[in-house]
């Protein structure tokens, strides 16, 4: 009979077309192993919520060549290619193309001095005193950090992803069509996604709801420092891009 | 029998004579008041009807409001006492010294009269100035029975229904106001003495200075001050954008992105690329509809002076006061109101009728009654007080100055589009799929101009006719290109998006908005710069640096501090507004309102105190060290 570590590593390639690593699924299996009597199915559960949570690169297998992005994925020169097979990749980074950097930058400063804009209203997010219950349920703009979506109509994408894959190959990601949950503070760093036979042109992903199925999960650490990060990665851009239309 | 006498009191001189001529039927005496040139006493007899019958009628008015809220005398210097003791420093109610003969003589005519019907204008502050005569007229003669005459046109008809349909004050809506004077006074004073006499010794510029504070003031600013950085700060951007471009039948036809443009050069590169490999375009969509450009709603105070600031080339404050006298002088009615729907009980079409001999809209007003009037559109508010503001009769050209006669044909061109037919057109819509992408272009047919005839300050053209495509089609567009741009910063407020701004966010009401653009111009924290030349010359409103210190200051002032919103910012002086209306809706008591807005700006207060040094820093940054570099 099949150990439960090749069990688990069946049915999370069937399942989820993730091929785990065995180094990764034995220490898992170990770590679970105080715990008799836990149902197979339950401790699949648990593993693929781990790996979810993991960095891609600690917890798949690189062995086979087609849960990969070709090392030369990123290649301008290439006009057009089809990828074969199932791909998972972690992202690394997400920007709204749409949206102008400083006009993201603007809506940042607003969710930081707790305005939210509505039509021509300004609009206070910070809870005043008594209003503490309905702001807490309402827009949850209490806590909300820098990360809060740009309210302003053209936020919606698309987005540019940049992707990662079990081996730590990177590759930037193009939203060319509307992929639900895809979005600016819906999709956490450290997300994983599942790319399924998918075109790259001039050395981009295409992501469309055909090529691309999101599998949840998130890297804390890394989110973390993102969110906090980012307007001044947004002002850092700006400043490089005008030292170079300068130049 | 003798017949009783009334008393009757106006808000101002020229309403008073207004409403004598039409009750008198032109014959009235007129007596001077002893003590002020503008006040008369009118004397005629009226019937009014109902339980009151024939009387003798006294005529007379105020000049607004008869009194002021002020500081016990130990508390009016600025030295005399802490600016924070000013939140409970006693106060009283004093008549203004110039206007003690006005009240001299409604106490005087008080005396001898039976009854006081109030003729204020009705509004929340005439409701208020009704209460102030009502105050003198009982020192008089403790007795006098007092009435209401709600109006809000004095057009005759009007006029002698309301003088026969007499109601009582709300004092509801006095006490609003009299809790509004009052946190006026107190926040007021209190932020100003704070701030001029810890500002004053930092420059030479202000040492002369009252640095007023007044909570609608500053959140005006603050709007002004807020776009104005954004301009300062702004940071412009390459995108890039695909261009479809395809010849029939001789005509060129621009299909646009749907993506618009996007910031990335090289996903936009490699999209066009995606087109171009597919070579064919598909038509997807293929739509003709009729559209109509909708006729105005009927004219608010706050679009009267967002569409004549925009239009007339006036500031706000002066299309209120030009539509003021055009309202004093019976052609227009009240202009003060936030009602956008007409009442059914109005008779429109005889409004309509009386513009016949105008030479330029006269014709359009006969095709109305000539069958195509249309029922007016309703807007969603109504203020229960006041119509929309609509013409009440024709006047000559010649009877009006040149500023009076702009405004007054916009308010009869703006009423007779609202009683039109919607503008009809037809709209062609192509779309397509060109690779991964999707592209569209739109043409428009204006068949019937209706409305757009008369309101000439609307414009809606007939654009570029599309060829014909079927749905389904392929072709190969004759060009795909890439075009780049760069995004521009917005431009300085001007007036009407002020308005707007001020409007959204409860700032002011329709009355007073325009009387705090004018205060910030006059504290010189904001100038007016002219932006082109001519005719498409635009106003915009540019903060000086005193503006720009004391926004910057006392938002450095909270920054930080949970649950202390800027002064600069609309939200504290929103939530008084908010409890304004409670007074008037009557779920909450003047004093309580006064006692908690006073709390809300009291610790805003020491926090302004505590951290004073934050707003002398901005006021050193922006007055001393720019000013010198």
């Amino acid at each position: 009979m099949a150990t439960p570590e090749e069990q688990i590593a069946v049915q999370l390639l069937s399942s989820k077309s993730l091929p785990v690593s065995a180094a990764w699924l034995n220490s898992f299996v170990a770590s679970t192993a105080h715990q008799r009597n836990v149902p197979l199915s339950a401790l699949t559960q648990t593993a693929l919520f781990r790996i979810l949570a993991s960095d891609f690169r600690d917890s798949l297998s690189t062995r086979t060549s087609s849960s990969l992005l070709p090392v030369d994925t990123s290649d301008p020169k290439v006009q057009q290619r089809q990828l074969q097979g199932s791909i998972p990749v972690q992202v690394l980074d997400i920007d709204a193309i749409g949206s102008s950097l400083w006009s993201q930058v603007e809506a940042i400063e607003r969710v930081e001095r707790g305005e939210a804009i509505r039509g021509r209203e300004i609009v206070r997010t910070i809870n005043v005193g008594e209003d503490a219950e309905q702001a807490a349920d309402g827009t949850g703009g209490n806590n909300t950090p820098a990360s809060a979506q740009p309210e302003t109509g053209n936020s919606n994408g698309p987005h540019r992803l940049v992707i990662q894959d079990a081996a730590g190959t990177k590759a930037v990601a193009l939203e060319l069509k509307r992929v639900n949950g895809i979005a600016l503070g819906k999709l956490p760093i450290g997300a994983k996604l599942l790319l399924r036979n998918p075109t790259v042109a001039r050395g981009m992903v295409l992501l469309t709801p055909e090529s691309v199925s999101l599998l949840g999960g998130k890297l804390d650490s890394l989110d973390q420092t993102w969110r906090e990060g980012r307007k001044e990665r947004l002002i850092a851009r700006i400043t490089e891009m005008q030292g170079e239309q300068s130049a | 029998m003798t017949v009783p006498r009334v008393l009757c009191v106006a808000e101002k001189p020229a309403i008073a004579k207004a409403v004598s001529q039409h009750l008198s039927g032109g014959s009235f005496q007129t007596i001077p008041v002893r003590g002020n040139r503008y006040v008369k006493n009118y004397v005629f007899e009226f019937n009014f009807g109902g339980p009151w019958g024939t009387c003798s009628v006294t005529m007379t008015s105020v000049i607004g409001h008869l009194t002021s809220l002020e500081f016990e005398r130990q508390y009016k210097g600025w030295l005399s006492c802490p600016p924070g003791a000013l939140f409970e420093a006693p106060v009283h109610i004093a008549v203004d010294p110039d206007k003690t003969a006005i009240a001299q003589n409604i106490q005087e005519q008080a005396k001898y009269c039976k009854a006081l019907f109030i003729w204020t204008d009705c509004d929340r502050e005439g409701e208020h100035i009704g209460t102030e005569v009502r105050k003198q007229a009982k020192e008089g003669n403790a007795r006098i029975i007092i009435k209401r005459a709600k109006f809000s046109n004095t057009e005759k008809a009007h006029v002698l229904n309301a003088a026969r349909s007499l109601i009582d004050l709300d004092d509801l809506q006095a006490n609003a106001v009299a809790a509004r004077i009052e946190l006026d006074l107190r926040i007021g004073a209190a932020f100003t003495r704070l701030q001029t006499l810890q500002l004053k010794h930092m420059s030479e510029a202000l040492s002369e200075k009252v640095i007023s504070y007044g909570s609608c003031q500053f959140p005006t600013l603050g709007f002004v001050v807020d776009r104005y950085l954004r301009v300062k700060n702004f940071k412009p951007e390459n995108f890039w954008g695909i261009k479809v471009m395809h010849t029939r039948d001789g005509i060129k036809v621009n299909f646009l992105w749907r993506r618009i443009h996007l910031f990335d050069r090289a996903a936009v590169t490699m999209m066009l690329e995606r087109c171009l490999l597919a070579q064919m375009a598909k038509v997807t969509k293929v739509n003709q509809k009729p559209t109509s450009k909708w006729r105005p709603l009927p004219l608010t105070t706050v679009d009267l002076q967002m569409m004549g600031s925009r239009y007339l080339r006036m500031d706000s404050q002066k299309i209120m006061k030009v539509a003021e006298a055009l309202y004093t002088k019976g052609f227009i009615s009240y202009p003060r109101t936030e009602t956008d729907q007409f009442d059914k009980g109005i008779d429109l079409k005889k409004l309509i009728e009386k513009q016949f001999p105008d030479t330029n809209w006269g014709q359009y007003a006969r095709g109305l009654l000539d069958g195509g009037y249309r029922t007016p559109r309703a807007g969603r508010h109504n203020d229960r007080a006041h119509p929309p503001i609509h013409p009440i009769c024709w006047v000559s050209p010649t009877a009006l100055s040149a500023d009076e006669k702009k405004v007054y044909e916009f308010v009869v061109r703006r009423f007779l589009a609202c009683c039109s037919e919607d503008a009809k057109g037809q709209t062609s819509e192509v779309e397509i799929q060109y690779g991964d992408e999707m592209f569209h272009a739109k043409g428009l047919i204006v068949l019937e101009r209706n409305y757009l005839d008369v309101y000439v300050y609307d414009k809606w053209e007939s654009s570029q006719q599309l060829p014909n495509f079927q749905i389904g089609e392929l072709f190969e567009p004759t060009e795909a290109k890439i075009f780049d741009g760069k995004t521009t910063p917005p431009n300085y407020l001007t007036e009407p998006e002020l308005i707007g701004l001020m409007d959204a966010n409860g700032i002011g009401t329709d009355a007073t908005m325009a009387e705090h653009i004018a205060k910030i111009k006059e504290r010189e924290y904001v100038a007016v710069h002219s932006r082109g030349s001519g005719r498409n010359a635009v106003k915009e409103l540019i903060p000086t640096r005193l503006g720009v210190a004391l926004v910057e200051g006392y938002d450095n002032v909270v920054a930080g501090l949970p649950d202390s919103p800027s002064l600069s910012k609309p939200f504290l002086r929103k939530e008084m507004e908010l409890r304004m209306r409670e007074i008037c809706a009557g779920s909450k008591s003047r004093t309580e309102v006064v006692q908690e807005s006073l709390e809300m700006y009291r610790e805003v207060f020491i926090h302004t105190q505590r951290r004073i040094s934050m707003l002398k820093g901005a006021v050193r940054k922006y007055m001393i060290e720019d000013a010198a570099s």
